[in-house]
């Protein structure tokens, strides 16, 4: 134990009195992470295939069999349910959590209203909290418009005619901005967790092989478990000071990023608790990453190929932060929280999102400790190997 | 107990590709040490002698535990390199150009950190630090950062780091190299005082003189085999002349003759 914190304190101080490793590692990513998002701002919002696709779930109160042929003709081809008033209250609540797209209510004189010029009032209810109510209240508004349109030239010879929509907001203002939140970390902060263990991993390990001073260390009466342990454990406190600049880089770019990202973006609706959550999250995964990089680092001849071999593992690992990019939403699949890595990915979304469930929180954390402790033992059993240590 | 036994140790290294051609051949396996022994006492130097590639690195490497033999025991005060290494590691002070010191700290640091990592007590630290700097005149430079010492610097700042632990064993690969006469005095004069205080001391070299100033006993070694291994006298008498010189040329040739170590 002893032994763990020399070596420790050592690793530390390593990077610690060199400026050029404190900002390499610690404030350049997130001095990057904000330029970045000053830039990508509106990109993220983007298009998305995946709500296209999504058949839209509307509840209608006499809807007009024209309207309904209309947003057909359209190639919009919602699944239509009718609004029962008794149960108004049940049907907004189901729009507040997202099963139900939207809400939209018709006079029931619409047809009369049209024919006597009477601009005819439409009424409707949806939830820019969630994805696909906002995209269905974009499409179906659109069409509405253009329907009135059509009905001005089809019978008045001019395109005045139009409707009198209302909408009805019916949004949980926390939950819209943490599924913004949702969308833009992961992604950020597996690549920042990793570029943090990449600056100083293959450095600290395959360096010291590649410069002959692991020899020196292995020659001293220490356990080859408490080389592992103690450069794991330095490794990890210096990738969370530069995760940590990461999140510093990030909050101070929310402002460029809300152009595109909405007005939802203010880190102020998560507490104490969710913080500390994201914290432990954060842990566990930069323990799994350092773990894999300082593995990685041991087996390789030189600091050049611990990199190469860490690139496979960077790009997977940016993927799978990407691909919940979109989706904004945690998977409900038990096998991803077994997953490293991507269980981390997938439970960050939870956090932001206010949808965490504790079995995938403990089942995440609990395989995080046993893959770090699976990489803790091949570094020892590599550190043990003549082969590996004196390999050139 | 307190005697270092080199008991038939053999080592053989799998070449690479790149290895086959700088040693020109393409042979697959090279036996660096074969079948070698032979024993240090405590309160004398033993000195390994032998021309380069002769396999004296090796048999050192495989005493301090960074490798392993594949056939044969080395047991230093009873602790075996194979099955009790982290014991072994305890005991020895090891020397050899292999292992280098991290260039971003400076001596008076790695002096405290390797001490730390020999468990040496936080005074003896100090007090020992100072009788080692000051032997080897590192005082001036131990705030130095080592990579921007001289090779001599580094020399001497490895030899301190290597004793930090007052070893019982002391096994140095060729001291003296990179040193300027001085230095190199002043090397040999505290190994002459190590053994004098009890220490078993084996150190390598392939400089005739050192081994006929400084040593004891003496093994030579030509291609991975121990020729003779006996006092400096017993040896010296094998020829008429009493000329280590003579002895070793002749040893040389001699195995020349036989085809080499294969
Ligand atoms: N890791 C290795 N892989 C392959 N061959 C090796 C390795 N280490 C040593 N050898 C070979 O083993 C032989 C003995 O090498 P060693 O370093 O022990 O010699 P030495 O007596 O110390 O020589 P020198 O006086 O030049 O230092 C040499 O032929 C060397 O090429
Ligand atoms: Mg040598």
């Amino acid at each position: 134990m002893k032994n763990i914190v020399t070596i420790f304190r050592k690793e530390f101080y390593r990077v610690m009195s060199d400026r050029r490793l404190i900002f390499t590692a610690i404030l350049l990513p997130g001095l990057a992470i904000y330029i970045m998002y000053t830039f990508i701002g509106s990109a993220i919002g983007g298009e998305i295939e995946d709500i296209t696709q999504h058949k839209m779930i509307i509840y209608t109160e006499n809807l007009p069999t024209e309207v309904q042929n209309y947003i057909y003709t359209q190639e919009i081809n919602p699944e239509y349910h009718i609004y029962d008033s008794a149960e108004h209250d049940e049907l907004e609540e189901m729009i507040l959590n997202g099963e139900v797209d939207m809400l939209i209510r018709f006079e029931e004189t619409f047809e009369d209203d049209i024919d006597n010029l009477i601009v005819t009032g439409i009424q409707i209810y949806s939830n820019p909290g969630e994805k696909y109510s906002e995209y269905t209240y974009n499409v179906i508004t659109n069409a509405l418009h253009s329907y009135a349109n059509v009905i001005g030239i089809e019978r008045y010879g001019d395109a005045y005619y139009s409707f009198d929509m209302s909408s009805e907001i019916i949004m949980d203002e926390e939950k819209a901005a943490g599924q913004n939140f949702a969308m833009l970390l992961p992604m950020l902060i597996v690549m920042f967790l990793f570029s943090g263990a990449m600056s100083i991993g293959p450095d600290s390990i395959a360096g010291e092989k590649e410069r002959g001073t692991i020899a020196t260390l292995l020659v001293t009466p220490v356990k080859r478990s408490e080389i592992a342990i103690g450069k794991v454990l330095s490794l990890t406190v210096i990738s969370m000071m530069s995760a940590t600049s990461s999140f510093i880089g990030i909050m101070f770019s929310l402002p460029n990023l809300m152009q595109g990202a909405g007005d939802n973006l203010d880190v102020f609706i998560y507490g104490a608790w969710d913080i500390l959550m994201l914290f432990s999250v954060l842990l566990a995964t930069v323990f799994v990453i350092v773990g894999l990089v300082a593995a990685l680092s041991a087996y390789a001849k030189s600091i050049k190929e611990a990199s190469m071999l860490i690139m496979p593992f960077y790009f997977i690992s940016m993927a799978l932060g990407i691909s919940t990019m979109f989706s904004g939403e945690a998977s409900s699949e038990l096998w991803v929280y077994f997953m490293p890595i991507y269980s981390s990915v997938n439970l960050i979304i939870a956090i932001l999102t206010f949808d965490l469930s504790l079995t995938a929180y403990l089942i995440t954390i609990s395989t995080s400790l046993i893959y770090v402790a699976i990489f803790v033992y091949i570094l020892t059993k590599l550190f043990q190997s003549e082969k590996v240590m004196f390999s050139k | 107990m307190n005697t270092l036994e080199v008991k038939n140790i053999k080592k053989t290294f799998k070449l690479s590709k790149k290895q086959q051609k700088i040693e020109k051949t393409d042979i697959k396996l090279k036996i660096a040490v074969n079948d070698l022994s032979f024993t240090a006492f405590p309160g004398e130097i033993y000195g390994l002698l032998g021309p380069n590639g002769a396999g004296k690195t090796t048999c050192l490497r495989a005493i301090s535990t960074l490798i392993k033999p594949d056939e044969g025991d080395i047991l230093v005060g009873g602790s075996s390199v194979v099955t009790d290494s982290f014991e072994v590691r305890k005991k020895i002070g090891f020397l050899t150009s292999e292992l280098k010191l991290e260039d971003h700290f400076t001596p008076n640091y790695l002096y405290t950190y390797f001490s730390r990592l020999h468990n040496v007590e936080e005074d003896v630290i100090e007090e020992r630090k100072k009788v080692l700097f000051e032997r080897f005149g590192i005082e001036e430079f131990k705030e130095v950062k080592v990579g921007d010492l001289s090779t001599g610097m580094k020399q001497k700042t490895s030899i301190a780091i290597s004793l930090v632990h007052n070893p019982e064993y002391i096994v140095f690969d060729e001291p003296t190299n990179g040193l300027d006469v001085l230095t190199a005095r002043s090397v040999t004069d505290y190994l002459v005082e190590l053994k004098e205080s009890g220490k078993t001391v084996i150190l390598s070299t392939h400089i005739l003189s050192v081994v006929e100033k400084l040593c004891d006993r003496v093994g030579i070694i030509i291609n991975g085999k121990m020729k003779i291994s006996d006092t400096l006298e017993n040896v010296k008498k094998t020829n008429s002349n009493n000329d280590l010189e003579e002895i070793f040329f002749n040893l040389v040739k001699e195995d020349e003759l036989a085809g080499g170590g294969f």
